[in-house]
């Protein structure tokens, strides 16, 4: 202590010196969110922040309590031990230390020394903070004559440009005035539709001198379907979508109904809440449709893996990690990635709410893998019915409905029958021998008794009848049968004699693989001694299982017999032990596609590729049928010549009465057989039809909610302590009324208090209109991301947009009609060359998406139609994994269809900043390389587009080729040139004339670019010059660049 | 306005483009501008000085994909012939997680090396048969036998030796190294990769050399072996040069005009990104056309040298680019993953990559470059010392084994004729100086003159860099 006190006299001594530059250079105003804490977060708040486990010292600074008990004494610097470290020069002492990295600028020391001087006030972290509406700040005319003034009072009634005013009289800027008309078209067609306006529209609007026309323009593209395609366009970095599953395999999957569902919404003009909602937790909502159910797809378009060998729970635990950081990127701006380790060491988070969060996006019935061997769709799954599919189908369910209710009602009917029947038996067994030890039953179609030489990798041995086969566990015994529909009722029999108890054994199997294969077919297994049998289309999310209770005898030799009665439901699946059947606990119950593909069409007995074989265990009289016996014929099985003697007891017991009955039904009864083929080709007709329907992954609650866990360091394999679904407390109380699922956590967000999620979705809006957000971080509102240029108006418009019912187009309609937005371009400004403060309107390259789609509308390629699956164009050729482009019209739809592989993403798209779409992206950067350059200038997508062009304006104009040049500069620009700028293109086009007049040849060739033929009737060389003119003017500045 | 780019002095020039971060190979405009982002990233590199000397100048990264088995190349076990079809001991296993390919298998019978093992150099360093050539050169090399890894598949392996991350979403060492360093050379791109045409076996995927959340400037540009070295490099047909000079002259006319009304930097700089793609369809062709090797160069690296494609046709365009001054050359040569028939597919590896990369590493000495360049030879993680499947008496398979594993490296101020690390007799664990994957990457970094733990970005509110907050330089492996 008294050390303490004499290094901190020390210290203060020396920053005696400093002190009066102190309050020069920081002034009295200090706002902790501003100025402080970016400060501490950045430099103090590692090692004293929330994050306990490494605190140091065993100080926080995040909390002013905390603070005081040891480093700040409120209004004295000389006395806090915080300024004391800060200020020290001897690297035992200061902070923060040395081999940190970190440090602080002299005027960042002088700062907290005044705001510890002013008394340390803290401030909660403003976006911690619920949003509320402040006043819309005055307007103070300046001297008519001050420069910039006209401008200043066209700003004067709208509430975003009085906040951006009022801080942009704080720092001494003006505004531009209002830009021309042609680029006010230009900038809004773009920014709302993703496209250039047409020479017809830019008169329109320029001849419209009414004071709604800007308003009106407004209202036309916000009314446009290409407005949702540009919006989604966007949305899509946000949901990391992708045509194919990403990691290293990276199969295809069909997820574009998704996009189309997204474009829908937008064009609809669904309110932001509820597009939130229906993502989220759409399959939660009470009815929910099946739109709403589509639109979780959200959820689980991260990337999957399929990569032999890979550990299933690995992956599943990333795929929940990925959904639950996806949503605090995409709505809350956090970056909860942090926490997935250790407590977060910026923001108030701790790991412990990481993976209560996680918890909502943990409960639905997936695999860790995609399926290697099948092309199954991971479940959970939504079935997309064709509208005549919907149809067909409610019909063939009906029929197969009506034939089962036929035959359930038949045995009633057939009583007299029955009678006949066990009399005429009676009698012939009272007159024959009873029958041999063998049963002969109806419908076998494999038999194995393994008296012959025990196959490759498993041993002969002392069987329940002669020999058995042992199996070694990884070699089984092949059929040549059991390649069954789920339609097709079967049985399967076998004795079985296993020594010791197994946590996983294959019994037996008609499947390819375990995992790989998602499991596809049907198998019997033991799991944890216990039998389970299963029907599978992809496990465990599309299947039928069920368990026996009673675990299954050990060291002596079991009858066991799985069948099945071809309905496709767990009640349908049996399985039975030494004659009786057996209890049993259904694990899954839902079926809906087929158990055949994927290979290893045949029976296999004690061994599968990958999965954990029957080590050990013996198998003997292993019988296959193509029909589900009954009760008294499996008893028969297992203890051969119990129906004979059923038929020669005089007396029955309701029971064995109704055993025999069933016997003769199934066997016996022409009419009840001739119904079951019925059922049998109604539910073939049901089932053929329901797998060909087209399914998307969703997301489904699972009955039984699975336990999550917290997990050390964020591994799979280490879980720790039971956690329960919950919202960081941080944030905004969990409501208890609203449920502690998806849906509560979408309402959740969705309250109008929650402090974050209307400031995100603001943010991002204002991001997408201004090139940069008014938080210029919108990934990050934490401690550590940048505070907001403009804090009031990011309130303001968060409450706007709340009270306005989250409707999207109002507020983009907000944003467009103010003066910031509709104000001129200029130079930067050595005041503000990073533009902050919007004093004049943003400069950028177009997005990827825009350059393309813009010349594909001026050459009049472009393909109208909305929606739909991925279009090829002819950059996927090239394409680190290149496919085949299509042929039609897929060559020229807009770019947010082009086919998005993670491997070997669209190359030129991601030249040109394409975010690449394999985690959530909240921004692009934009750059500019020479290799753009080349994709423009080279590539067939633009030269096409050039010719098409050239076409079109050479049809138009003939040999008037001034009336081109003019035209097709003012196309691509959307302006017109000057004398000087007609002058250089017009010599270059009578250069290019000259040399394609020349080398005919060559015109030829530049004129067959593309898969849409030239129009061999105009002037060859007259379109090839015009076409060059054209591919240059696509690189033109005007043509790329938003002013 | 005179301030086009090609009337500059070339000193005035690379001044122009450092001020407005342009230049060598790329441009940042955000930074530029700063209207738009928040990087500061200018492709003259972040750090304005290495943090100490460098001893690489360039790294040549010939990554083995699938991973090659060491006990069959670089790491003798005698003792798995000797105790060849016994089960592995559970004691030497230990707690190790196993693949879904053997871990439910019934057996796990070691298997030992067919392949003869000698002592080479001055340094008797033994290195397999199948590696004829490089054992010729043991005294230049260093070779690694203790590297150890967190991933037991593939993908994450690859993802995480390229990006120190088993996930997706972070940049790759070349990125990162572009993005602190920059580049040499105007008309080149700082980072080179090369895919071997035509191989199987493991695929590989473009965001192994991706730029994760650092700008796309930084990713790898990938060289190709058919008609465009780079993405619609050539003009398309009927332009010819000629006619392609004048469309930019004419484009620099009318961005020079919009100069005159306003001096906007973006305008600038949007003429020179022309004029560099101008010369990068000049200088790409010039640096991958491989007419003007002696046949004395073509015959060092091998019959497959004229090839275009072939991994011994890469390695002396490597060499090309590191003596044009790109920085971070990475080799791909899959199909190294050899679960079964391991005795017939290893060879068959060893003679596409062997000769060439020996090859490359006397063509750089020979040139005096390989003081300065870094060569680095291995894959993603190690093969078990058990056979996956059937062992036969003619063939077996290895799985997936990330707890040991081999790799060399050579030049780029690492001393030759050392070997770093041990595993055990067994082949399974690594019994002396273990070196972790951050480890390599935060020594690759050292050799090029880079604190790895200062080369950091700032992303999601958080300080990220290559090596997470793992890594230590292995000092020891310097000369």
């Amino acid at each position: 202590m008294r050390l303490l006190a004499a290094v901190v006299a020390a210290v203060v001594a020396a920053s005696v010196a400093v002190g009066d530059d102190v309050a020069a250079s920081t002034g009295s105003n200090l706002s902790f969110n501003r100025d402080i804490r970016p400060i501490l977060s950045e430099n103090c708040f590692f090692c004293h922040g929330p994050d306990a486990a490494t605190r140091e010292a065993d100080l926080r600074l995040d909390i002013r309590a905390d603070a005081l008990e040891g480093a700040i004494v409120p209004g004295d610097p000389e006395a806090s031990e915080l300024v004391a470290r800060v200020l020290s020069d001897d690297p035992e002492t200061v902070m923060p230390p040395p081999h940190s990295a970190r440090g602080l600028s002299a005027a960042q020391k002088a700062t907290l020394q005044q705001w510890v001087l002013e008394g340390a006030t803290y401030q909660s972290h403003w976006a911690f903070v619920p949003p509320e509406r402040p006043a819309v700040p005055g307007f103070e005319t300046s001297a008519p004559d001050a420069a910039g003034e006209s401008a200043r009072q066209s700003w004067r009634s709208h509430p975003v440009d009085r906040f951006l005013l009022q801080a942009m009289d704080r720092e001494q800027l003006t505004p531009q005035g209002e830009a021309d008309r042609e680029t006010l078209i230009r900038r809004l067609s773009f920014d709302l539709t993703g496209m250039p306006p047409t020479l017809e529209q830019i008169d329109a609007f320029i001849n419209d001198r009414s004071p709604a026309a800007y308003e009106r323009l407004v209202d036309r593209l916000l009314g446009s379907p290409r407005f949702g395609e540009r919006m989604t366009a966007d949305w899509l970095d946000v949901a990391r979508y992708s045509d194919s599953y990403g990691l290293q395999v990276d199969r295809d999957r069909r997820v574009w109904p998704y996009r189309d569902w997204v474009i829908n919404a937008f064009n609809a003009g669904m309110p932001y809440d509820q597009f939130m909602i229906e993502q989220l937790a759409g399959d939660l909502l009470p009815g929910a449709t099946e739109s709403q159910i589509l639109a979780t797809a959200f959820n689980r378009l991260h990337p999957q893996e399929c990569e032999g060998g890979s550990v299933p729970e690995e992956f599943r635990s990333e795929y929940v990690a990925d959904r639950t950081q996806t949503v605090a990127t995409a709505f809350l701006g956090l970056t909860l990635e942090c926490c997935r380790c250790h407590d977060h060491k910026y923001d108030p988070l701790s790991q412990q709410e990481y993976f209560q969060l996680t918890s909502f996006f943990d409960n639905i019935d997936e695999a860790g893998l995609y399926s290697f061997f099948t092309a199954a769709t991971p479940t959970p799954t939504l079935a997309l019915p064709t509208e005549p599919q919907r149809q067909q189908l409610n019909e063939r369910m009906r029929v197969a409905a009506q034939e089962q209710a036929r035959l359930a009602a038949l045995p009633g009917d057939r009583s007299s029958g029955f009678e006949r029947w066990l009399q005429a038996q009676r009698q012939s067994a009272a007159s024959s021998q009873p029958p041999a030890d063998q049963p002969t039953l109806a419908g076998q179609i494999a038999y194995l008794d393994f008296e012959q030489a025990a196959p490759a990798g498993t041993t002969a041995v002392a069987g329940r009848i002669g020999q058995a086969v042992q199996l070694g566990g990884d070699d089984g015994v092949q059929l040549q049968v059991g390649n069954f529909p789920r339609w097709q009722p079967f049985t399967v029999s076998l004795w079985l004699r296993v020594a010791d108890h197994k946590e996983r054994a294959v019994v037996f199997h008609r499947s390819r693989a375990w995992t790989d294969a998602a499991s596809r077919g049907y198998e019997l297994l033991i799991v944890d001694g216990h039998l389970q049998a299963s029907l599978v289309h992809f496990w465990p999310g599309n299947a039928v299982s069920i368990r026996s209770q009673q675990p299954l005898p050990l060291d002596r030799w079991v009858h066991v017999v799985m069948s099945w009665d071809g309905s496709s439901s767990a009640a349908g699946l049996r399985l039975a032990v030494d004659g009786a059947a057996a209890a049993v606990t259904t694990v899954r119950d839902g079926l809906t596609k087929n158990i055949t593909g994927g290979g290893g069409d045949e029976l296999m007995i004690g061994a599968r590729f990958r999965d954990r074989g029957l080590t050990g265990g013996r198998v003997d009289e292993f019988r296959v049928f193509d029909r589900q016996l009954t009760q008294l014929e499996i008893a028969e099985l297992f203890e051969p010549g119990r129906i004979d003697a059923l038929l020669r007891r005089k007396v029955l017991s309701d029971a064995e009465q109704q055993q025999l009955l069933e016997y003769y039904l199934a066997c016996h009864d022409s009419e009840y057989l001739a119904q079951l083929h019925r059922l049998r080709e109604a539910r073939q007709q049901t089932f053929s039809l329901a797998d060909e329907l087209e399914e998307i992954m969703v997301m489904r609650e699972m009955p039984e909610p699975r336990q999550t866990y917290l997990l050390a360091r964020g591994a799979y394999d280490a879980p720790t302590v039971p956690v329960d679904a919950a919202t960081p407390a941080a944030l905004l109380p969990f409501d208890p009324a609203l449920p502690n699922n998806r849906l509560g956590l979408a309402k959740w967000l969705t309250d109008p208090e929650h402090p974050l999620t209307a400031r995100v979705a603001v943010n991002r809006l204002w991001q997408l209109l201004f090139g940069r957000g008014l938080v210029a971080t919108p990934e990050d509102f934490g401690n550590q991301g940048s505070p907001p240029s403009h804090p009031e108006l990011l309130d303001w418009l968060a409450v706007e947009f709340i009270d306005s019912g989250w409707d999207t187009k109002r507020l983009i309609r907000l944003l467009v009609t103010s003066a910031a937005y509709r104000q001129a371009s200029a130079e930067a400004n050595s005041r503000d060359p990073e533009n902050i403060y919007l004093s004049r309107s943003p400069r950028y390259r177009w997005p990827a998406e825009m350059l393309r789609d813009s010349v594909l509308l001026t050459s009049g390629l472009l393909c109208e139609t909305i929606g739909g699956p991925p279009a090829r164009p002819y950059e996927v050729e090239h394409s680190f994994k290149p496919v085949a482009r299509d042929s039609g019209r897929g060559l020229h739809r807009r770019s947010l269809y082009t086919y998005w592989n993670r491997t070997g993403p669209a190359p030129a798209m991601t030249t040109l900043d394409a975010a690449l779409r394999d985690v959530c992206r909240m921004k692009r950067e934009v750059t500019a390389t020479p290799l753009q350059s080349l994709v423009v200038l080279n590539s067939p997508q633009f030269a096409e587009a050039a010719r098409e062009l050239a076409q079109r304006l050479t049809r138009q104009h003939g040999d008037d080729v001034e009336a081109t040049l003019r035209d097709l500069f003012r196309i691509l620009t959307s302006r017109p040139c000057t004398a000087a700028e007609l002058r250089v293109i017009h010599e270059l086009h009578r250069q290019q004339r000259e040399r394609f007049t020349q080398h005919p040849e060559q015109a030829d060739q530049w004129l067959s670019v593309g898969a849409v033929p030239r129009d061999p009737a105009l002037d060859r060389a007259l379109v090839a010059a015009t076409a060059s003119v054209a591919n240059t003017l696509f690189n033109y500045d005007g043509s790329v660049t938003k002013r | 306005m005179n301030t086009i780019l090609s009337h500059l002095h070339p000193a005035s020039r690379r001044q122009f483009l450092r001020r407005f971060g342009l230049g060598l190979g790329s441009l940042a405009l955000a930074d530029l501008l700063g209207e738009t982002g928040t990087a500061s990233a200018a492709t003259a590199g972040v750090l304005p000085t290495t943090h100490f000397p460098a001893t690489a100048k360039r790294v040549i990264f010939l990554f083995q994909s699938g991973a090659p088995s060491q006990l069959d190349l670089l790491d003798h076990k005698p003792l798995l012939n000797e105790l060849h079809g016994q089960e592995l001991p559970d004691s030497v296993r230990g707690a190790q997680r196993l693949t879904s390919m053997s871990g439910n298998q019934a057996t796990l019978p070691l298997a030992g090396s067919p392949f003869k093992f000698a002592r080479h150099g001055h340094s008797g360093t033994a290195v397999s048969e199948l590696l004829p050539h490089l054992a010729k050169l043991t005294d230049e090399l260093c070779v690694v036998r203790s590297m150890h890894t967190d991933a037991i598949n593939h993908g994450p392996g690859v993802t995480f030796l390229q990006t120190g991350s088993q996930f997706p979403g972070r940049p790759s060492m070349g990125a990162w190294i572009d993005y602190g360093l920059g580049s040499e050379n105007e008309n080149l791109p700082a980072y080179v990769v090369m895919v071997t045409k035509g191989q199987g076996g493991q695929p590989l995927v473009s965001r192994y050399w991706g730029n994760g959340f650092l700008p796309s400037q930084h990713q790898a540009v990938r060289f190709r072996s058919d008609a465009d070295p780079v993405l619609y490099l050539n003009n398309p047909p009927g332009i010819d040069a000629a006619a392609r000079g004048d469309e930019l002259a004419a484009l620099k006319q009318l961005h020079a005009l919009t100069l005159e009304q306003t001096s906007d930097p973006l305008i600038e700089a949007r003429i020179a990104q022309h004029e560099m793609a101008f010369r990068m369809q000049a200088s790409i062709p010039e640096a991958t056309d491989l007419s003007d090797e002696p046949q004395s160069i073509l015959d060092l690296y091998g019959p497959d040298a004229a090839v275009p494609g072939t991994f011994a046709f890469n390695c002396i365009q490597a060499r090309r680019l590191a003596e044009r001054g790109v920085r971070f050359i990475q080799l791909f040569h899959q199909d190294w993953d050899h679960h079964g028939g391991l005795p017939q597919a290893l060879p068959t590896k060893c003679r596409e990559t062997d000769q060439p990369s020996a090859a490359l590493i006397q063509d750089l000495k020979q040139r005096d470059m390989l003081k300065d360049t870094l060569v680095i030879w291995g894959g993603e993680f190690g093969r078990t010392n058990y056979c996956q499947g059937q062992l036969t008496a003619n063939s077996f398979g290895r799985d997936h084994h990330p707890r040991c594993f081999s790799i060399w490296m050579a030049g780029g101020g690492i001393a030759g004729g050392q070997v770093y690390g041990e595993t055990d007799p067994f082949g399974y664990n690594i019994v002396e100086s273990p070196v972790h994957v951050h480890d390599l990457q935060a020594t690759i970094l050292h050799a090029l003159g880079i604190d790895h733990t200062r080369l950091t970005y700032k992303y999601q509110g958080r300080q990220f860099r290559l090596t997470d907050v793992h890594g230590e330089v292995m000092h020891s492996w310097f000369g």
